[in-house]
């Protein structure tokens, strides 16, 4: 007994893009949310130079642009305070372990401390000449210390509780703009110079200059220890290198994927996916040609790669793997917040739950003599082990299916231009043509109906996905039809504009016909070499 | 020697009288099918020339149900009395003309009266040729002859009718009248209650005006129902009430009013038309009761008609055009043929299909009309399968060794229309060398140069499924052009494809690791080649064995690649004709080539020295390479034989020639004469291990494989030396043999894994026919029978089984 089958469209063609891999689906869950959408915020106005996560939940952000800093809640990701207690423009901020101060230095060269909740101004760190560029805390555990890097060139440690500089790290030759502590120890830090040199320190061995010394070979924009404490990234120039620190400094990879300076790196983290990409890290560059891509520095391959309408400068990803932000050029922030739950929501949840007792109602026993009883079972869902027994699909049958297995091919082809599906119209085409009746169904059509093929070809007859039928087709009907076109105002109105946009179509071929022409040479020329 | 792929459907089957059993007319030999299972239990062997008739001796009794008795009748001129439980061979009658169809009106009724002495039994038999020679050859071949079967031979001076060309007869359920049809006309005749040898026979005639192409017989009524070409039912009421009533016209009225319909002065009180069919009416057929009618066509739908209502029920879907209907005496079972050689079991009041018996699928009558739409027909060279596209956009997998369906493949997702033009076919099939990777093209004409495609897939073969799935699909691999022909590359994963728009492609299978978790690697085919010649077309592609040329038959001369870079290497040869087949032989460095047309040629090739080594004007229609060795065959059309070996004018009737040469040498090593090789398909075929301990004990690795262009095929051992007449046959191992012995054992203890047969319909080993084990031990445990019943029971059915097939 044979089948029935609908009439299908033609397949697409599935490149390997389009399938998207667990990975690709996790970035791409990153939306905006859509209550903050309307938010003025988003856009800042001016370059948003920096942009630091507390480590602590609710895992608050700070970003830097012009003369001030704006905090954002973790939660609600909406702008909690903006403070423009600076001389000059803003250009790095950075939260303490424990979140609760937070340094930022502006380009006087003064480096600030605020206490990241009441916004209140504890400290001006002042030493730098010219403007520091670049502040951090040590991120294991030590609450007293700081390192800041200017365009002096120098690096400073600073004991925050004194305002005093511990000492200066000399070194560098050109503008120092970015660092990162050591995520494992408090003492060790690197930073990135115009020199085009990373160097790292170790305030342990002050004196003796810096522990070691990398060429990264263009001006360093920014660099990250990776989460090991063992590995560092450095971007600078199109590039991004990893480079092993206990090989010796050895370089592992050099990315080059980027086309425009890259501006800022931060680790990011696959969470909370199933598979074998779970908890596993990753390193989030941005760049000036708008696009931020995700590499995977275990296998030195981009899982992911997104863009962006403005030039990036500067990128940050909470450590819940709840909220990615992006700062660009033009001072818009794009805030891509997964969903997934807040972890505080589950702290008041259990605080909420821990008065109320359980109090299940009871659940009488089901009889025959109950309705319920001979449903019941319904929605119990398989459990691990069960075998599944799956019911067949059903076919699903559109009305051009129903009315083709009647033969009434001409109610199947005004129904399906009815729908305004052009594949699904291309589809019953095809099956006419198969059936050799497609051009018996044009002759037979009403005017009205005439005019709907017409405004369906004038619409698809120059893609290139139907072209081959449609253009053919086109041609018969006008053929075919000439009368009824002539007689009719809104007919000859279609014929105008299938002309205009055959017109159009045939330009078009000719100039990629030229261009055509002038590659072709060149190809030659290539292949040759 | 195998043969298969026989017709099942050549003319219509019979059932026995327990309804157990279904007897097919398989070519020369009839086959008793299980009814239960839809496999074969046996064969009857002995005709000569195909049989197109089976009758059944009816059971008059309740006892006489166990009696297996047929008779059948064939080409040969035969007519041969059977006990098809044995099987065995009781009788034979010569009557030395073609029987065509026959009847035996008394059949039924010869047990009735058994007064000792029984009368004599007459049949009826459409044979073709006759003594008039001195007439025109051409009038008046088919004739209606009397036999007296009791006495073995012709009853003298008795024919019922001339007729053009023989066709079938027609008999009433009740024995009473025997019917033709005839272009525009049914005749009818009553065949006496007592037979003797001298009676006269009274006639009528009806008549219509469209050809008719089926009758049928009303069980208890005068009522005969015909079917024309047009889809017309005609039923006629009251036919021959005033010849075959005895007292002589009674009261005759000859007015026209009062018998609506009828034309002319048939005798017939009225004749009404039912019109539902579209075309063609092949099936006609009255239920035993006499209140419905089932009818079927060209559609594939069988109709039921409430006789006196008009009203219609339709089964849809069959498939095919429909050939037979025919009623078992088990009033719920019930049998059609269809047209693409399938038998399907209905259950009757509910027409639901119980099971389906299907032999190799029969090439289509109007396939090869368009250009291009070859016969398509491909051997697969390792599973021993044979890949029939079918004209339901479907390829079929049958099992040569088996002779058995193995699997259906649906190409393309569209609903088949039997009976429609076709517009859509699957054209080409190839398979790569270790069969796991199947390529098909399937082409949809345009209508008036509006809509044409090609579509190229390619399917996979699931390791333990053996069941292929699409993998890619490519539209229109080569734009608007037509694709010649496709060849895999025997290491690796790389296809051809060549196109008469004068260029060929190169597919990879993409080499991608599929990682550990739930991501599915699109892992399909894709481009990695084009190459063209002067954009001559391509019309035939072959690699080497050893994977690293790949040649192109670019029309006349042959241009050698190197695959993986794409490089013309260089070219070879000029023919007379476009080349249409190209193959490499074995292992070795020698290309035949193949060209048809008004100068065929067939050209063997030396790519060493890249020069003509030999070549035949020769007409092949296929050719086949040993893997192993340096032997090819080819599949010649011998109406150019007379040119090429003077010795095979002599043989007329062979319409094609089976020659195996060697490369080196010109002269054949051996040659078979072959009929209806006419898109016909040959090639080497891996023999399995089942064959050689079975059929001879040096049985070379392959055996040679031939289809002839009626889906015939034989496969023989092309080195044995035996040269002359493909013959037939001399032992047939049907599987279902093995069931039979094993028959007692299996059914308690399941079956043994030795025992490794590719049953698809039952999994469990199923009983040919329907013995007392389903009654012995159906129902719950508590109701089953004491024991000492059960054990005779049981031991009764095991001694009964044994000596049928001692016998």
């Amino acid at each position: 007994m044979a089948e029935t089958f609908p009439v299908k469209p033609k397949l697409r063609s599935t490149s390997s893009k389009t399938t998207p891999t667990p990975e690709s689906k996790y970035w791409k869950s990153f939306k905006i949310p859509k209550d903050i959408e309307s938010i003025p915020s988003k856009s800042l106005n001016y370059p948003i130079n920096s942009l630091s996560f507390s480590p602590i939940a609710p895992h608050d952000f700070v970003a830097t642009h012009s003369a001030s800093f704006t905090s954002f809640s973790g939660q609600t990701l909406e702008p909690k305070f903006t403070v423009s207690a600076f001389s000059d423009a803003a250009a790095s901020a950075s939260f303490r372990c424990d979140g609760k101060l937070l340094a930022v230095g502006d380009l006087t060269g003064t480096v600030h401390v605020f206490d990241a909740k009441s916004r209140i101004h504890l400290r001006r760190l002042k030493g730098h000449a010219a403007a520091a560029r670049h502040v951090c805390y040590p991120r294991a555990a030590d609450k007293f210390h700081l390192f800041s890097g200017g365009d002096d060139s120098v690096v400073k440690y600073w004991d925050v509780t004194t305002e005093k500089c511990v000492f200066d790290l000399l070194g560098h030759k050109d503008y120092v703009r970015c660092g990162d502590a050591s995520p494992v120890s408090d003492d060790m830090f690197v930073s990135g110079s115009y020199d085009h040199k990373v160097r790292v320190w170790d305030v342990r061995v002050s004196n003796a200059g810096s522990v070691m010394e990398l060429n990264h070979e263009k001006p360093v924009e920014s660099v990250i220890y990776l989460p090991s404490g063992g590995l560092i990234a450095t971007a600078g120039g199109n590039y991004v290198k990893i480079w092993d620190m206990i090989g010796g400094g050895k370089l592992l990879y050099s990315m080059e994927s980027h086309n425009k300076t890259v501006t800022s790196l931060c680790m990011g983290k696959v969470g909370r996916v199933k598979g074998e990409e779970a908890d596993q890290y990753r390193i989030l560059s941005v760049s000036l040609d708008g696009y931020m891509k995700v590499f995977d520095y275990a296998k030195f391959k981009i899982t992911y790669s997104m863009r962006f309408p403005n030039p990036l400068l500067s990128v940050g990803f909470s450590p819940d793997c709840l909220t990615r932000v992006i700062g660009t050029t033009r001072g818009t922030l794009y805030i891509g917040r997964r969903k997934g739950k807040v972890e505080s929501d589950h702290l008041g949840g259990d605080q909420l739950g821990l008065g109320v007792v359980e109090d299940e109602p009871q659940r009488s026993v089901l009889r025959p003599s109950y309705f319920r009883y001979f449903h019941r079972g319904q929605n119990m869902k398989p459990s691990e082990g069960d075998y599944l027994i799956k019911r067949p699909k059903k076919v699903k049958f559109s009305e051009h299916d129903k009315l083709l297995k009647k033969f009434r091919h001409k109610e199947a082809l005004v129904a399906v231009l009815n729908r305004k599906n052009p594949e699904n119209v291309v589809a019953v085409m095809e099956e006419l043509v198969a059936r050799k009746k497609l051009l018996k169904c044009v002759s037979n059509l009403d005017t009205e109906e005439l005019e709907l093929l017409m405004g369906f070809l004038q619409k698809y007859s120059t893609m290139p996905r139907y072209a081959g039928l449609l253009t053919k087709l086109a041609n018969k009907v006008v053929e075919l039809r000439a009368e009824d076109i002539r007689s009719s105002e809104q007919l000859r109105g279609h014929i105008r504009n299938l002309k205009r946009d055959v017109e159009e179509e045939i330009r078009i071929q000719q100039s990629l016909l030229e261009i055509q022409g002038i590659i072709s040479p060149m190809l030659r020329i290539a292949a040759r070499r | 020697m195998i043969t298969g792929g026989r017709s099942f459907v050549s003319s219509p089957p019979a059932f026995s009288n327990d309804a157990k059993r279904l007897l097919v007319c398989t070519g020369n030999t009839v086959s008793v099918f299980s009814t239960s299972t839809g496999l074969q239990t046996g064969e009857l062997e002995g005709h000569g020339a195909q049989v197109t008739s089976v009758i059944v001796v009816p059971a008059s009794t309740p006892a006489s149900k166990v009696l297996c008795y047929c008779w059948t009748a064939s080409l040969d001129g035969t007519i041969k009395y059977w006990d098809f439980a044995a099987p065995e061979l009781m009788r034979t009658i010569h009557i030395r003309f073609p029987i065509h169809s026959m009847v035996i009106p008394s059949i039924s009724s010869e047990r009735v009266e058994s007064n000792g002495k029984y009368p004599d039994l007459f049949a009826y038999v459409y044979i073709e040729g006759g003594k008039q020679k001195e007439e025109q050859p051409h009038s008046s071949v088919g004739q209606i002859w009397k036999c007296n079967l009791t006495k073995s031979r012709l009853v003298g001076g008795v024919t019922l009718a001339k007729t053009e060309r023989p066709g079938s007869i027609t008999i009433s359920p009740s024995g009473k009248y025997i019917g033709i049809y005839e272009k525009r006309k049914l005749l009818i005749w009553e065949i006496p209650g007592k037979d003797s040898e001298h009676h006269g026979y009274k006639k009528i005639r009806l008549h219509h005006t469209k050809p008719f192409t089926v009758m049928a017989f009303h069980p208890t009524e005068k009522v005969v129902a015909a079917g024309d070409v047009t889809g017309r039912i005609l039923i006629w009421r009251g036919v021959g009430r005033r010849t075959f009533s005895n007292e002589i016209n009674g009261g005759v009225n000859m007015d026209a009013e009062d018998r609506p319909g009828v034309r002319d002065n048939d005798d017939a009180d009225s004749c009404s038309t039912w019109h539902w069919h579209s075309a063609q009416v092949n099936v006609l057929f009255f239920s035993s009761d006499g209140s419905y009618l089932y009818s079927g066509g060209r559609e594939g739908v069988l109709v039921v008609w409430q006789l006196d209502s008009g009203k219609k029920k339709f089964l849809p879907r069959i498939g095919a055009p429909l050939l037979y209907f025919v009623c078992s005496p088990d009033p719920s079972l019930s049998s059609i043929s269809s047209a693409d050689n399938r038998i399907q079991l209905l259950r009757m009041p509910s027409m639901e299909i119980l099971k389906s018996i299907s032999g190799i699928k029969l090439p289509s009558s109007h396939m090869e009309i368009y250009e291009g739409f070859g016969s398509g027909v491909v051997l697969n060279h390792t599973t021993g399968l044979i890949a029939v596209p079918t004209e339901n956009y479907r390829v079929q997998f049958y099992s040569l060794f088996d002779d058995r369906e193995i699997s259906e493949v649906q190409i393309c997702e569209r609903n088949h229309q039997p009976g429609d033009e076709i517009t859509v076919k699957v054209n080409l099939v190839a398979f790569s060398s270790d069969g796991s990777t199947m390529s098909t093209v399937e082409t949809r004409l345009p209508e008036e140069g509006i809509g044409s495609l090609f579509s190229l897939k390619f399917w996979a073969c699931g390791l333990q499924s053996k069941h292929f799935s699409l993998s890619t699909v490519i539209y229109e691999p080569h734009r608007e052009s037509g694709i010649s022909c496709i060849a895999f590359r025997p290491t690796g994963h790389m296809a051809v494809s060549s196109s008469y728009g004068g260029d060929f492609k190169v597919w990879i299978h993409r080499h991608e690791i599929p990682t550990k978790d739930l991501t599915l690697q699109n892992n399909g085919w894709t481009c990695h080649a084009v190459g063209s010649y002067k954009k001559k077309p391509m019309t035939a592609a072959a690699f080497s064995s050893d994977g690293s040329v790949l040649a192109v038959a670019a029309e006349k001369v042959i241009t050698l690649w190197d695959p993986d870079r794409n490089i013309l290497l260089t070219v070879v040869g000029d023919s007379l004709e476009p080349i249409t087949t190209l193959s490499f032989v074995g292992k070795t460095e020698y290309i035949v080539s193949a060209s048809r047309g008004s100068n065929p040629q067939l050209t063997m090739w030396s790519m060493s020295k890249l020069c003509k080594i030999w070549s035949y004007r020769l007409d092949a229609e296929a050719v086949a390479c040993s893997m192993d060795n340096s032997t090819f065959a080819v599949l010649a059309l011998s109406r150019l034989s007379k040119s090429m070996e003077p010795a095979e004018t002599t043989l007329q009737d062979a319409e094609g020639v089976i020659l195996l040469f060697n490369v080196e040498n010109p002269v054949p090593l051996s040659t078979w004469i072959v009929s209806k090789a006419q898109g016909g398909g040959l090639s080497f075929v891996r023999s399995n291990p089942r064959l050689e301990d079975e059929v001879e004990p040096k049985t070379p690795d392959e055996v040679l494989a031939y289809v002839n262009g009626a889906h015939e095929y034989v496969l023989f051992n092309p080195y044995g030396g035996q040269a002359g007449k493909v013959s037939i046959p001399h032992r047939r191992n049907f599987s279902v043999s093995d069931e039979t012995e094993r028959f007692g054992y299996t059914s308690i203890y399941g079956e043994l894994p030795e025992f490794n047969l590719k049953i698809d319909q039952t999994p469990f080993p199923s009983m040919p026919s329907e013995e007392t084990w389903k009654s012995i031990f159906s129902g719950p445990s508590h109701s089953l029978p004491p024991l000492p019943k059960l054990c005779s029971d049981f031991l009764e059915s095991l001694l009964e089984r044994r000596s049928a097939a001692v016998e």
